[in-house]
């Protein structure tokens, strides 16, 4: 059992996410890094897609009361175990009453939690994703007692350290395939697109990362349609955001791009005022 | 059937796209789509998310999107014309008394009707669910009557309450979770259009129709009392053609 202290600025349980219930307009959700989070549950060996604690800005203060194997990923946290500092991106043991800190990231926005054998916490909808209207809870809160499973002695052996390629979280390119509504863009439009350094506004958070720097370039809006993470719309009014992973189901703004799998990971780790640039990625 | 066109949206998805139109015949097409994809390919597809005239179609990861695209195309291609798939209608209670119905003078004033107009003009048509999306279980409904067209409000609320029954434009839709919203609320409903512990969770589906029913404040509470503890029994009635 794990006790929250103190919940931080917003920390929320995620696995893969809500599979299978977008068209009764359930949005998907799943972790904003899942590339982080899977290397985080990799290093405890757990299954890449098992539930871990996400945070962002501020992490949480943890008291486990068991002991376990811990791995912290994704955004430059600061953790300490008992005030004494632990490296990111490696296995860690925890022993029982430990308490864990985790403070602010010197870069990215999202940071992953995982401990070996996986949170477990309530499914909802085939999902232990944390949001609001579906589960009880939208954000961790201070006295929550969240259970993980114990992991057996056995399993706690050789501690491995891997981390993710800095590109992750330094490089601006941003991959995407073009949208549905790309080639409705003038040719004047699409390069503007492709050629803005653009930047990440401060409102965005796990609905949809809003971008600047599009100013002049607009688009019609389109009858209401399907869309996921990852999609790019632009309004009639030349704003642009990409949807992230709590985005609604169905839009009715143009969807001009579509990101790979990457590069929403890549995104999520962009700060407000850091650039991107999209980059085409030619369908076969 | 109206041959669709099919293209990649992303990796791992694929878009069926008709010609853009909100009408009972696209629909029947997408349905009808939806249908013979979940069936056809079962282990190819993870989940489809149907709108007005397009069908998003999520893809396993294992699976070859070009191939699929052939595949489906072919399917699509040599399935019979679409015939409009029968459909129930629900009559679902609305109360539109003041306490819960915050914007319905402004519409009443708005279109230069009456109160009571506004009312008989919303229980007089059988709405028709396009599908599902923006709240959990939220229908987008098609057949408000032009009389009742009212912009959304300058000042969004910040928060509408579950159930709340409502009109932005020519749409009219049931707030199905709390949310913020710019929509003129002119009613309530007491039902649960979304609960995570009925299968299927949403109360409506795509190709449903629905008929408000007028209710007085008295009858919303006992309404509510009766959904609570799972005993109230939705009343349905025949289509009109």
């Amino acid at each position: 059992m794990i006790e929250v202290l103190k919940p931080g600025l917003f920390t929320t349980v995620q696995d893969k996410g809500r599979m299978g219930y977008r068209s009764l307009g359930v949005p998907l959700s799943g972790a904003m890094d899942a590339m982080s989070a899977a290397m985080a549950n990799k290093l405890v060996h757990n299954n890449t897609q098992t539930a871990v604690l996400e945070f962002t800005m501020m992490g949480p203060r943890l008291l486990f009361k068991a002991p376990t194997v811990i791995a912290v990923c994704g955004a430059g946290f600061h953790v300490r175990i008992n005030d004494r500092p632990i490296e990111l991106d490696k296995a860690t043991e925890i022993a029982e009453n430990d308490v864990l800190k985790i403070d602010h990231p010197d870069y990215g926005n999202y940071g992953y939690l995982a401990v070996m054998g996986g949170f477990d916490t309530e499914k909802v909808l085939e999902s232990q994703s944390f949001y609001r209207t579906i589960t009880k809870k939208e954000q961790l809160a201070k006295g929550d007692l969240l259970k993980f499973t114990t992991a057996s002695s056995e399993r706690i052996r050789r501690h491995a350290s891997f981390s993710l390629d800095r590109h992750h979280f330094k490089n601006e390119t941003v991959e995407a395939f073009p949208g549905p509504e790309f080639d409705l863009l003038p040719k004047t439009f699409q390069k503007k697109v492709l050629e803005s350094h653009l930047k990440v506004k401060p409102q965005s958070n796990r609905m949809a990362f809003v971008m600047e720097g599009l100013e002049g370039v607009s688009a019609k809006e389109i009858i209401t349609a399907p869309v996921q993470p990852g999609t790019v719309q632009l309004t009639p009014s030349g704003n642009c955001a990409v949807l992230m992973r709590d985005a609604q189901t169905t839009g009715g703004y143009a969807r001009i791009l579509q990101l790979t799998e990457q590069a929403i990971c890549k995104l999520a780790q962009k700060r407000a005022g850091e650039k991107v640039r999209f980059k085409v990625k030619e369908l076969l | 059937m109206k041959q669709p066109n099919i293209k990649p949206y992303g990796e791992k998805a694929v878009l069926i796209e008709w010609s853009p139109s909100i009408d009972n015949e696209t629909l029947t097409h997408v349905l009808q789509a939806k249908q013979l994809v979940l069936e056809t390919f079962p282990e190819q597809v993870l989940e489809t998310v149907p709108a007005y005239s397009s069908l998003a179609v999520f893809l396993n990861k294992a699976v070859q999107q070009d191939a699929f695209i052939e595949q489906l195309a072919e399917k699509l291609k040599n399935t019979a014309k679409a015939e409009p798939a029968i459909s129930r209608v629900l009559q679902i209670p609305v109360c539109y008394d003041p306490k819960f119905a915050l914007d319905i003078e402004k519409v009443a004033k708005k279109n230069n009707l009456t109160v009571a107009e506004v009312i008989e003009l919303h229980t007089q048509p059988q709405y028709k669910v396009y599908f599902l999306g923006f709240l959990p279980g939220f229908p987008y409904l098609g057949g408000l009557d032009g009389r009742l067209k009212t912009p959304r409000r300058e000042n969004p609320r910040e928060k509408i309450e579950t159930g709340s029954v409502a009109i932005a434009g020519s749409q009219t839709g049931i707030y199905t979770a709390s949310s913020p919203g710019g929509w003129n609320i002119i009613g309530k409903c007491p039902l649960r259009f979304f609960s995570i512990e009925k299968k299927p969770p949403a109360l409506l589906k795509f190709g449903d129709f629905i008929k408000f029913v007028s209710i007085s404040k008295d009858e919303y509470r006992k309404i509510e009392v009766e959904v609570n503890v799972d005993i109230y029994k939705i009343g349905e009635e025949a289509k009109n053609d």
